[in-house]
């Protein structure tokens, strides 16, 4: 399945073996039910803090199954006002 | 410590004692305090009988980090009702190491002179002032720190104050000569209609600010500051990418207002958002990380220079660039940060100026996304015209000036940068707080979107009315310390920060200190400045959001869908007696302050 994949504030792709290596945003195949920690984990997202996750706009937990055509916004802890 | 008391009326000075009911208050509970003890509430706020207050936070000048905040307190004359506002800037610790607790502004001259005030370690002194009437906020500091000396502190208004516009701000110097804002609810007018330019400060040899147990405060000081730079947001976010960090995550949580409040996503949300930001920093050798006054160790703010390479703005904040941007659909950040500099120099609020341009823009004064036309309308303001006078006395002004109804605002205050249908708590906040829609008075934010101090959904109603009541209390008390409102990510997420953050307030009022409970601090002067906004002849009908927030907003389509029963019990601690909303203007003249005293 397809995703759409945004990565905010410092993060992007670290897996080499992926086309969108070193991007922050890009279409990405997976394989059906790949959840956001399988997601992070294909990228090698590397944060020290749990990220958050916001699946077409609505914050998910690391276990929550992504689904075809999903928009994934993913942020290291992140505030401001 | 003193309060000094400055008669405009007959331009004399007074210093006095601190009675011992506002030994233990600092900030925004001083100067709410004050306002509620001593201004009529059904009093013009630009005539005599208003006052103005400034009070250092009870830390500041002390060396507990990012204190150095100076509250600012007055009846509002764009609310109607009580207001404090703060500020970063060299001020607040200034006169915290004078020993001044509290500076009060009061009555008014005849004529039309304007004066100056001086503050040293003498006391304040009153001048008359011809040169600098009419210049801007760069201008004026510069000049001064020039006759005084780069440690000179400067607090001031710009033209739109001069004016006595109600989105007026007061603007106070930072170390290095840039501008920080007391922003919101047109204190600078009120300063304006005391005949005041500007009040420069003078600590050298001042006593410093008493602390009992030093050895203890600076302890937990330290711990303080440790929790605070090994917290990711401000430790790390804040530092790198600013406040405007924030545009991205809201776009993509749906809740970036756009185009007048339609949308909850903005297309150009990527062209201006804090990453973008951070890169044209570092391209054009500006500094992404800069502090608004000396010991704050988060150190959001940051000096963005123009294409050239030369200073344009400092402090740019998200809301500013959400506002200019998002909300008018403008997508250039060279636009927008030419937008906060002239609203820094010419000192006019930048949440209230860029609603109400949004509010011109629907009423077909200019386009929406016409970038050139908002800097046009901006220049307006600067220049007095009758155009720049509808913007420049905020969104409901212009609303009602143009005809349109479509105008995001409580309280006649604007709605600043968070869609309160996508994220509700701070929908709850701006109903309710009693400074008018400000997203400060009860960040909901940070739980709804951000996920600190707990997780409670941004599109459903559960658990937000507790959320917004808790953080406004906690805020309240925040502001009443000195602290930047940023620390509460660390007090919020870690025991030990809260913790160090008791510590020094014991350590500061020493082994009498009885009750040092920061929720009961809040709880005061949220009860006062209800109180006195009962007085002003506010009703619940004032708790309440524009009717245009009944629409569904994309990407979520929710609503805003709260009773108004249920905002009513964000209040539930105060204790109503003239039921609030059917108050006897007539038989309440004064906030009866002798029942509610912090001691
Ligand atoms: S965090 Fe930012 S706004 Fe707060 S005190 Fe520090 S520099 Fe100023």
């Amino acid at each position: 399945m397809k995703l759409d994949v945004r990565l905010f504030a410092g993060l992007k792709c670290n897996n080499p073996e992926l086309p969108c290596f070193g991007k922050n945003e890009f279409d990405l195949e997976v394989p059906a039910g790949t959840t956001i920690s399988g997601l992070h984990n294909l990228m090698n997202l590397e944060s020290k803090y749990p990220l958050i996750n916001l699946v077409n706009g609505i914050a998910q937990k690391d276990d929550h199954a992504l689904s075809h055509g999903d928009r994934v916004g993913i942020f290291p802890p992140v505030g401001g006002g | 410590m003193k309060i000094y008391r400055v008669n405009m009326s007959d331009l004399t000075v007074k210093s006095e004692d601190v009675p011992e009911k506002w030994r233990r208050l600092g900030g925004r509970a001083l100067t709410s305090a004050i306002v509620a003890e001593e201004v009529d509430p059904n009093c013009h706020p630009l005539g005599k009988k208003n006052k103005l207050v400034f009070a250092p936070g009870l830390l500041s000048g002390t060396t507990a980090p990012s204190s150095g905040r100076m509250s600012v307190g007055s009846k509002s004359p764009l609310t109607g009702g009580i207001k404090e506002s703060n500020s970063g800037g060299m001020a607040a610790q200034q006169l915290g190491r004078l020993g001044i607790k509290a500076l009060i502004i009061e009555g008014m001259p005849e004529g039309d002179k304007f004066y100056n005030l001086h503050v040293d370690v003498n006391g304040v002194k009153i001048q008359e002032e011809t040169e600098l009437i009419g210049k801007g906020n760069y201008e004026v500091i510069d000049r001064l720190s020039q006759k005084y000396g780069s440690k000179i502190g400067v607090i001031t208004i710009g033209q739109a104050g001069e004016y006595k516009m109600s989105a007026a701000n007061i603007s106070v110097k930072d170390p290095h000569g840039y501008i920080r804002s007391a922003g919101r609810g047109g204190l600078g007018a009120v300063m304006s209609s005391k005949r005041i330019k500007y009040i420069t400060v003078d600590e050298t040899n001042g006593p410093g600010v008493p602390v009992a147990d030093q050895e203890k405060f600076k302890n937990a000081g330290r711990v303080f500051a440790q929790g605070l730079r090994e917290h990711p947001v401000t430790g790390q976010g804040l530092p790198t990418y600013g406040s405007n960090v924030l545009v991205n995550i809201l776009n993509e949580a749906g809740g970036l207002p756009t185009h007048n409040f339609r949308m909850g996503r903005f297309a150009g949300a990527n062209k201006i958002s804090g990453e973008t930001m951070y890169e044209t920093i570092l391209d054009r050798k500006g500094k992404p990380t800069h502090n608004c006054h000396a010991g704050c160790v988060i150190s959001c703010s940051q000096v963005y220079n123009d294409k050239e390479g030369n200073f344009l703005t400092a402090g740019f904040e998200y809301e500013t660039i959400w506002g200019f941007g998002a909300v008018c659909m403008v997508d250039d950040l060279d636009i927008i940060a030419q937008a906060d500099r002239i609203c820094d120099d010419i000192g006019i609020d930048t949440i209230e100026t860029a609603v109400a341009i949004s509010t011109a823009m629907e009423g077909g004064v200019i386009p929406f996304g016409d970038g050139e036309g908002m800097l046009n309308l901006i220049r307006e303001i600067s220049k007095g015209s009758y155009l720049g006078r509808i913007i420049g006395n905020g969104a409901a002004f212009a609303g009602k000036a143009l005809g349109v109804t479509r105008v995001a605002v409580v309280k006649n205050q604007a709605i600043p940068a968070y869609d309160p249908r996508a994220v509700k708590g701070v929908g709850v906040t701006y109903a309710t707080t009693p400074m008018g829609a400000d997203h400060t008075a009860g960040y909901s934010v940070a739980t709804n979107i951000l996920k600190v101090g707990g997780d409670v959904s941004p599109l459903a109603k559960e658990g937000n009315v507790e959320l917004s009541r808790n953080l406004q209390v906690a805020t309240a008390a925040i502001d009443s310390l000195g602290f930047c409102l940023f620390v509460a990510f660390g007090v919020l997420d870690k025991p030990e920060v809260y913790q160090a953050m008791i510590d020094m307030i014991d350590a500061k009022n020493g082994p009498d200190a009885v009750k040092d409970d920061i929720t009961e601090l809040g709880k005061f002067v949220l009860t006062t400045e209800r109180k006195f906004n009962e007085a002003a002849g506010f009703t619940k009908a004032d708790d309440r959001l524009p009717e245009f927030f009944e629409e569904p907003v994309p990407p979520h389509n929710t609503t805003w869908d709260f009773s108004g029963e249920e905002l009513d019990e964000v209040f539930n601690f105060v204790e109503e007696k003239n039921d609030y909303g059917k108050v006897d203007n007539k038989e309440m003249q004064k906030v009866n302050t002798n029942e509610m005293q912090y001691v």
